[in-house]
């Protein structure tokens, strides 16, 4: 009688076991799968992610999912084990991963003629390896005899050679091996702004590292997430260039603390004169790729690839801008329009050029002999004209954005 | 009316509970080695009668995606995804154009402008018993 009741009980419990076992797996997640046509493998993601804006226009989830970037296990369907092996937790571009997130042959670690290796060129650029920052000060404190970059924020070798500027390499930069104390605060609280560094704790800044430092707008304190764009306000470029000023008796860096109103007081040091054009533009309105993300080459400083002048769009006395007609449908000039969709470029048209041949593919000339730019950004439509045979009596030799502020300097 | 003691009735229930979890611990056991993770992906796509679409006309699957084109050399199709990145191609005029990364193909796949190099694959169609077309996505 007792074994039969034994029995029956542990019948019971064995029963209510299978029974809630199976219940508690049917509760469990639908899969959504989605399988993207590069990789041609399914991946479970949107079962939890369907919510998640599309990350940009040249990114769709349709050919390229989720994987491909982020990493993780694509047919997990436990959280924890699908995020087990995402590569930069939420940033895959993050420059210590950002080789097997965003390059490849085909992505961003193109070899070709358009500089398409974007990974080496931004891995390389002056943004990212604070070379000149670096040389300068410890030049100043007496670490080294001349401004000679011999450091970067990270070690990084030139292999875009042969190299225009002869620096072959950088080695990784650590203050706490340097002995004046200046030094070592430099290390401590200066070197937060680099394409690879992380906002430093207590700061307003708001970015993240590596591509999405620039491409993944971060306003008003907070990052956006999941959007990818070459559309890049000046408040981006504001989290780390108008921060504030480094004081250099202490050598820490002091965060603005006034609250500016006018985008004149937002983008700029109080201190500095500005025209027209440098406070209403963006800054991508002007500034290249390769000034921003480097040409592949290891600089010195930042003067050493920023070479876009007032010159570039108005021309000189005695030289109107550089131009050229869109002829070739596969012209640098198209991609990038299609990238950022304000202009409709055509072949037949003329746009301007710098003097290292890149693309203002976001201006054009018109009939009349002058010419109009539409803001990356704003889509506002800016009409200009070029210097030659206006009453304009600079000095074609003197081109420096200060020679044009004494006349052109706004008020302010 | 027949009756059964207690200690039959205790024994029976217990039988009765085990051989109903040894049919759901099976359903569970067929539904775990059932399992299949991988998800299979359609390659091919019945695309109804021919007599549906007559010469020179050519339409658009963009679930496939891709393209049926009837002419006078008869039926054929055009793959609608980006041989660049893989991007599903917007009809643009008579070509085709990439949302992603501005290739533009024209109507008989030939790159008109990159970054694609190759032109779009060219998808074979076959006609079945029942008169239907059959688009098979690997050319």
């Amino acid at each position: 009688m007792m074994i039969s009741r034994s029995r029956l009980v542990a019948s019971a419990i064995f029963l209510l076991t299978i029974s809630l076992t199976w219940w508690m797996q049917s509760r469990g997640l639908e899969p959504v799968f989605i399988t993207p046509t590069l990789t041609g493998q399914a991946e479970y993601c949107l079962t939890c992610h369907s919510d998640l804006k599309e990350i940009s226009q040249s990114h769709p989830v349709e050919s390229f999912g989720c994987i491909i970037c982020h990493g993780g296990e694509r047919l997990a369907l436990d959280a924890d084990l699908a995020h087990s092996s995402m590569r930069g937790a939420n940033n895959p571009s993050a420059l210590s991963v950002v080789e097997q997130s965003c390059g490849g042959s085909t992505c961003h670690s193109r070899d070709d003629d358009e500089m398409g290796d974007h990974i080496q060129r931004v891995s390389t650029s002056i943004q990212t390896t604070y070379a000149g920052a670096i040389a300068n000060v410890r030049y100043a404190f007496g670490a080294q005899t001349d401004l000679t970059p011999f450091f970067g924020t990270l070690a990084i070798v030139d292999t875009s050679l042969p190299s225009k500027t002869g620096i072959l390499f950088l080695e990784g930069y650590s203050a706490s091996s340097e002995t004046h104390p200046s030094l070592q605060k430099f290390g401590e609280n200066c070197l937060n702004c680099h394409i690879n560094s992380q906002p430093k704790e207590g700061t307003q800044q708001t970015t993240f590292s590596g591509c999405s430092a620039c491409h993944s707008p971060a306003n008003s304190g907070e990052v956006t997430v999941h959007t990818l764009t070459t559309a890049i306000s000046y408040t981006q470029c504001n989290n780390c260039h108008n921060r504030g000023n480094y004081d250099l008796s202490t050598m820490t860096f002091v965060e603005r603390r006034d609250q500016p109103v006018t985008r004149l007081e937002r983008y700029y040091q109080p201190i500095a004169q500005f025209t027209q054009c440098e406070y209403t533009l963006d800054c991508v309105d002007c500034h290249t790729r390769t000034e921003i993300m480097g040409d592949g080459d290891i600089h010195a400083n930042k003067k050493d690839i920023q070479y876009i002048q007032c010159k570039t769009c108005h021309g000189t006395l005695t030289e109107l801008p550089l131009m050229k007609i869109l002829t070739d449908p596969n012209d640098l000039a198209f991609r990038l329009a299609q990238l950022n969709p304000v202009v409709d470029l055509e072949i037949g048209d003329t746009i301007l050029v710098t003097e290292q041949g890149e693309p203002l593919w976001n201006t054009l000339l018109l009939p009349d002999g002058t010419y109009e730019m539409i803001g990356k950004v704003t889509h506002q439509l800016f009409h200009f004209k070029a210097v030659m045979g206006s009453e304009c009596i600079q000095d074609p030799a003197k081109q420096e954005s200060q020679y044009c502020h004494e006349c052109h300097a706004v008020e302010h | 009316m027949n009756t059964i003691s207690r200690h039959e009735f205790i024994k029976l229930a217990g039988q009765g509970l085990l051989a109903l979890s040894g049919i759901l611990g099976f359903g569970m056991l067929v539904r775990f080695l059932g399992y299949q993770s991988e998800v299979d992906t359609q390659t091919e796509f019945d695309l109804g009668l021919a007599s549906d679409y007559p010469v020179g006309t050519r339409t658009h699957f963009l679930n496939i995606p891709a393209v049926l084109i009837h002419n006078d050399t008869g039926f054929s199709a055009l793959s609608l995804e980006c041989t660049h990145l893989g991007c599903t191609l917007e009809q643009n005029k008579e070509n085709y154009s990439c949302p992603c990364h501005g290739s533009h193909f024209d109507e008989s796949g030939v790159v008109l402008q990159g970054p694609a190099v190759k032109g779009l694959a060219h998808l074979s169609v076959e006609q079945d018993d029942r008169g239907h077309l059959i688009l098979f996505e690997s050319s």
